[in-house]
Formats: C-alpha cells, structure tokens, sequence
C-alpha cells in the first residue's frame, strides 16, 4: 500500500461559499455533540420536559425527520409497482434523503429515551402488543434497508476507486434494490401511519383519539417526503449549474407531491370538521378551549398547518405556470416541508399541555401544562438537523447520487 | 398490463418484471404472516417466562384498595406514609392529594394512588414489557427493562407515572431527596426509567409468603392503608367474598375514575356526601 496521502483534490476549487457553508454545519454539529454529551452525563433533567409534558422538541423532531424521509418508499412504490421506471432518477437522493432522515431520527430518540444504553431492548424483550414496538422494529428493519441501498452508491463512489472489488461487491447488492424497495416500501407503510397511531390510540386524550391521525400522519410524509427531495434536488442544480434530473421528471414528481398535499388536506378538513364543528364531545371542547384560551394553537393550525404548510404548497404544486419557476417551486417545496413539521409539533404538544381530567370533583381544574426547550435540546436539535445537511451536502458533491448511468 | 415504455429497452435476460415483483411480495408476505402467527405465541411465552421464572402474583386473587371520600379529613398521612416507605421525593410522589369541591360547592378531600387498571393502557403501550399485570391484577414496572421512552406516562389517564429525570441516588453528605422521616422500605430507582404506586408490593409478595392476609395483617398491608387514622383506606382480595373489600362494594355505592375509559381500575372510591356520580 503506498503512503497514505489525504486527497484533498474535491475541496480544491471549493467555493467560499461552500466552504463557509460546510464550516458553519461543523460548527453547529459541535453545539449538537456538546450539548448530547451534557444530556447524557447529566440525564433528561437538563431538558424543559416533565412528567406532565414527557414528549417535546425531540420526539417532533423525529417524527418530523421520519416522515421527511417517506420520498424513498413512494419512490419505490412508483418505479417497482406502478412500474413507472422513469422516475428511477429520483431513486438515489431519495435513499439518500431517507437514509439521513432515519439517522436522524434515531439519533434525536438515543438521547429522548431514559436508558440510551437499553435502546435495544424492544429487539429481546417484546411487547407486540405496543404501536412503538412496531415502530421500533419497522424503523430497525428499514434503517438497515435503506443503508444497504445507498451501499452500492458509496462503493462506486471515487472513495473506494483503489479497491476494485467493491465495485463489483456494489454491483451485487444494486442487483437486489428491486427487492429491497418493496420490503422497504411494506415497512414503511406500517410504520408511518402507526406514528400517528402513536397518538391516535391514546384514549386518555382527547384531542388525539382518532382514526384520522394515522391516516393524516402518511399522507401528509408521502407530500413532505416528496417535497424534501424535490427541493434537494433543486438546490443541487442550481448550485452545479446542470440539470441533475430532468425537468419534466421532475414536474411530475411535483404532481404527485401535490396530489398526495390534495389528499392530505381533505381529510384533514374532514378531521377539523367531524372533530370539532359538526359535533361536540365535551372533553375535546374542554380541551381545545384550553389551547384557545392560552396558546397560539389555532393560529399555528389555520395560517402554519393549513394555509402556509397546506393550501400555498398545493396550489403552487398544481398549477402548471407556477410550477414550471423554479423558485416557486422550492418556496412551495419548502412550505410543504414546514406543513409537515408543524402537523407533528402541534400534535406532540397540544396534546399534552391539556391537563388530564380524572378527578371527580367540580371546582378543581388543573392548570394548563407547559413546556419551554431549554438550550441543550435547542443545541441537540440543531446539531442533528446540521448532521442531516452535512451529510446531504457532501453526498450530492461527492457520490453518484445524480449519476444517469443506472438506469434499469 | 403493459402500461408505459420509457425507452426501448434491450433484451435484457434478467429484468425483474412487475409481475415477478408482485408475486415475490405475495410469497413473502404470506410467509411472513405465517412465520409470524406462528412464532409470535411462543416467543411470548418465552421471553415472559424468561423475564418472571414461575408466574407472578396468584391469579385467585384480585388485589383491591377502597377510598372513602366520605371519610377522608385531608390529613395526608398517606402521602407521606407512601414516600416514605417507597423513598419516594416530593415532586414525584407516587400518592397524591387535591382538595376538591363537590357540585354544591362542599369541600372533599381526594387522593389517587396507582389504580391498577385491569385494562391498564401503559402496559399496553409499553415497548418492551417492562409494565406488565401480573396475575393477581397488580400493574408493576421491571426497572432493568424500562428504556425511558414515557409512553406509558403519555398513555395513562390518571397521572400517575413519574420519571427519574436526574439520578437522585448519591449520598453525599445525605440524600437530599429521601424522606427526612420514616425509613425507606425498597431501593431508590435508577435515573432514566418510570416509577408509581405499587401497592406495596414487597410487603404483599413477602406478607403471602409468611402466611399473612395482606388488609388484615398490617405487615402485609399497603402503608398507606396502614396510617390512616379514620380508616378511609381500605384493602384486600376483592375476590374473597368474605373480605371487607368485597363486603363494601356489594353493600355500598361505589364508583371509579373515569369508568367511561374502560380501563377498570381496582381502586374503588365511596363518595363524599353531596357528590353527584354520573
């Protein structure tokens, strides 16, 4: 073997920008590990969560990186079941989307749970009986799925170029993708909705007890997912200067992120309007009462869920004139992106800062819970997305995610 | 079925086609399934076999607690009887006290322990089993097998799950969260996992064992039942006709918390006077 000199060729020729660009992600993965490290040398103590508001900024982060991650398993659905092969183009960065999103995911949950250092327990000691088991296992089973699909990409990649056998060793896992996808695809299917079942089967709650979470939790990661990838590819080829995926391939991606945006928004309307204004359950008046009376929840529903995350997205997804601008597209792109995360920070919270009502007394009501992040979970938070980024950002220069030669 | 041709494609030998794919998913499906409804009772049996050698809590017998509202003065003995018997600190105490008012505006003193639902849902929720009923209807937590996810503590309609947010187990000059009164009976949980009322289960399990009935002989006897000066605690085996706890809710109106759950908890309440039950 020779000397092992670093090749630094790729950074040469590296705009300021980039460079400025990679070195503020470092640094805000830096506040990310410091603050991880307090987490765990300090325990949960350290965040703004309590008994009464047990779940926060983490567990919507995860949701949300989670479903931002869904553009791999609707990707696969189209290519391998409705057989449309050409969006095949979008295979890769969608793995590569879906691979950061799990990661990511799975990072926020190693510092959430209590007892880090048992995070596989659910593996040996079952309780089938539990929707996290089931998510707990589907995410394990697709992580690894997705991992073994961006294998062949990093294989062939100029990183391995001295080792000809992986190549080759790349070339035999890309033989079984097809297979791969539609496992992943069924994985994905179970456990996307069954993060909104999370929810949804909490008959302690009432804002959340309902069917429609699951459903709305699905519908809305396939429109986000899609989006994610859109707009990475977007930025990608603005920045390169070429179209790393073809225009009209694109444009109809766009379709099918705003047919699954329309879907989304119906039931959600049908949700709002079964739920709270054609009936009137008085545990869900009581509560929502209590969000109107002392949060910013209905604004955050109205203008953040439906019309910024919702409504502008869809609109500019499905009309041909807006959507052909490149910018508007990623403005929508990106709202979507919001719209999905909104959806899963507003569900985590306003569920749980209604107080729980057990007592069978008159006069007392309990106050309202409430939850503030404190810094190291801001950090944290920080430090995770900035990792996803990163990690999108030196793939998509680095790796052949936009590489046309693999075209089945 | 042919639906679109992107390009032409060469004869390739080996292209998986939509069919194949479909076929394979049906195959591996169905194996799946069948793997799964085959393996899923016995690795149940195993891993509950594994985790508890011979089957917890005997199964005739249905561990019930009475509170009588009607008696309770609000004393709080029982609050701190429970913290300091299970080293239980303030802000995460297991028994909880509220002075409420009844619809005529009559004052009524509440406490909740653990109900132990029969139907509890945290232990439904729970990823690894680490809740689980055992067999004489007690909901109890294996601390070795709790991860700290708190869903169980998201899932529990009354509240009563609290979390070991730092670790509160150093003893440096003393332990500034342990009860300055009493002495402590179990060992102090771990930092990261769920912790509640357990109904005194180390008195109970070690009462049985010494021949002792668990309401009747104070050493086997919730302490919080055992401290209460009026008597508005009241505990035994539900499913012994003879025993005060069956006695009383034959004979007098009860009611539970929130029946419309259906989470059928073993804690039973009498009403304070003037409480309209619906």
């Amino acid at each position: 073997m020779s000397t092992a000199t670093l090749n630094l060729k790729p950074f040469r020729g590296a705009s300021p920008l980039f460079v400025l660009w990679v070195g503020l992600l470092a640094l805000l993965m830096v506040w990310g590990l410091v603050s991880g490290i307090e987490v765990l040398r300090q325990g949960l103590v350290v965040t703004g969560l309590s008994d009464r508001v047990p779940w926060g900024l983490w567990i919507a982060l995860d949701l949300s990186a989670i479903s931002l991650g869904a553009g791999a398993f609707i990707f696969s659905a189209v290519v391998y079941l409705l057989g449309l092969r050409r969006f095949q183009a979008f295979a890769r960065v969608a793995v590569l989307v879906g691979f950061l999103g799990y990661s990511s995911a799975m990072l926020a949950l190693f510092l959430d749970i209590g007892r880090p250092d048992r995070f596989w327990l659910p593996v040996v000691s079952p309780n089938i009986h539990s929707v996290l088991w089931e998510i707990t296992m589907c995410v394990i089973f697709y992580f690894t799925v997705l991992a073994a699909e961006m294998a062949p990409v990093v294989l062939e990649s100029r990183l391995f170029a001295r080792w000809p056998n992986a190549a080759k060793v790349g070339e035999s896992i890309h033989k079984a993708t097809p297979v791969l996808a539609v496992f992943g695809l069924f994985l994905s299917l179970l456990h996307q909705s069954s993060l909104g079942a999370t929810y949804g089967i909490v008959a302690a709650r009432p804002l959340w007890y309902k069917p429609t979470l699951p459903v709305m939790f699905i519908v809305s990661a396939a429109a986000g997912g899609i989006a994610t990838s859109i707009l990475g590819t977007l930025i990608v080829s603005h920045l390169q200067g070429r179209q790393v995926i073809k225009r009209e391939i694109i444009e109809q991606a766009t379709i099918v992120a705003g047919g699954a945006m329309a879907l989304y928004l119906y039931i959600k309307i049908w949700d709002w309007a079964t739920t709270t204004f054609y009936s009137n359950v008085a545990a869900r008046e009581r509560g929502l009462a209590v969000l109107r009376l002392s949060t910013p929840y209905n604004q955050a529903f109205w203008f953040g869920e439906m019309l910024l995350g919702g409504l502008i997205p869809l609109v500019i997804f499905l009309w041909p004139r807006l959507r052909r601008n490149d910018y508007w597209l990623m403005l929508a792109s990106g709202l979507a992106i919001l719209g999905v995360v909104l959806l899963r920070w507003n569900v985590t919270i306003s569920g749980l800062v209604v107080p729980l009502d057990w007592s069978p007394g008159e006069a007392f009501l309990f106050p309202r819970n409430s939850y503030t992040p404190t810094l190291p979970e801001i950090g944290a938070s920080f430090g995770i997305v900035a990792y996803a980024l990163m990690g999108f950002t030196l793939a998509t220069r680095y790796l052949p995610i936009f590489a046309e030669s693999h075209e089945h | 079925m042919t639906r679109t041709q992107d390009s032409p494609q060469p004869p390739e030998p080996q292209t998986v086609t939509r069919r194949h794919l479909l076929r394979l998913m049906g195959a591996a499906g169905f194996a799946t399934t069948v793997a799964l409804a085959a393996a899923f009772p016995e690795v149940r049996r195993k891993t509950a076999r594994a985790a508890h050698s011979e089957p917890e809590g005997d199964s005739s017998r249905r561990w019930t607690m009475i509170i009588d509202l009607s008696k309770c003065i609000g004393c709080q003995y029982c609050v701190y009887a429970c913290q300091a018997v299970n080293n239980v600190s303030d802000d995460m105490r297991w028994n909880v006290y509220l002075m409420e008012r009844t619809r005529t505006g009559a004052i009524f003193h509440m406490t909740r322990p653990c109900l132990h639902c029969q139907e509890a849902p945290c232990a439904d929720v729970c990823p690894t089993g680490a809740t689980y009923q055992r067999g004489d209807g007690l909901v109890v937590i294996d601390y070795d097998k709790c991860i700290g996810c708190r869903y169980c503590m998201v899932a529990c309609p009354y509240g009563v799950r609290s979390f070991n947010w730092e670790d509160r187990s150093r003893q440096e000059p003393a332990n500034i969260y342990q009860p300055h009164y009493g002495s402590p009976e179990v060992e102090r949980r771990p930092r990261g996992v769920v912790e509640k009322c357990t109904f005194c289960i180390h008195r109970l399990d070690r009462g049985l064992a010494a021949g002792l009935t668990p309401g009747v002989d104070r050493a086997a006897t919730p302490a919080c039942v055992n401290i209460c000066p009026v008597r508005a605690r009241i505990f035994g085996d539900r499913n012994d006709p003879n025993s005060e706890v069956a006695q009383i809710i034959a004979t007098t109106p009860t009611f539970r918390l929130r029946e419309d759950l259906g989470t059928e908890p073993n804690v039973f309440y009498i009403p304070a006077e003037g409480m309209v039950i619906t």
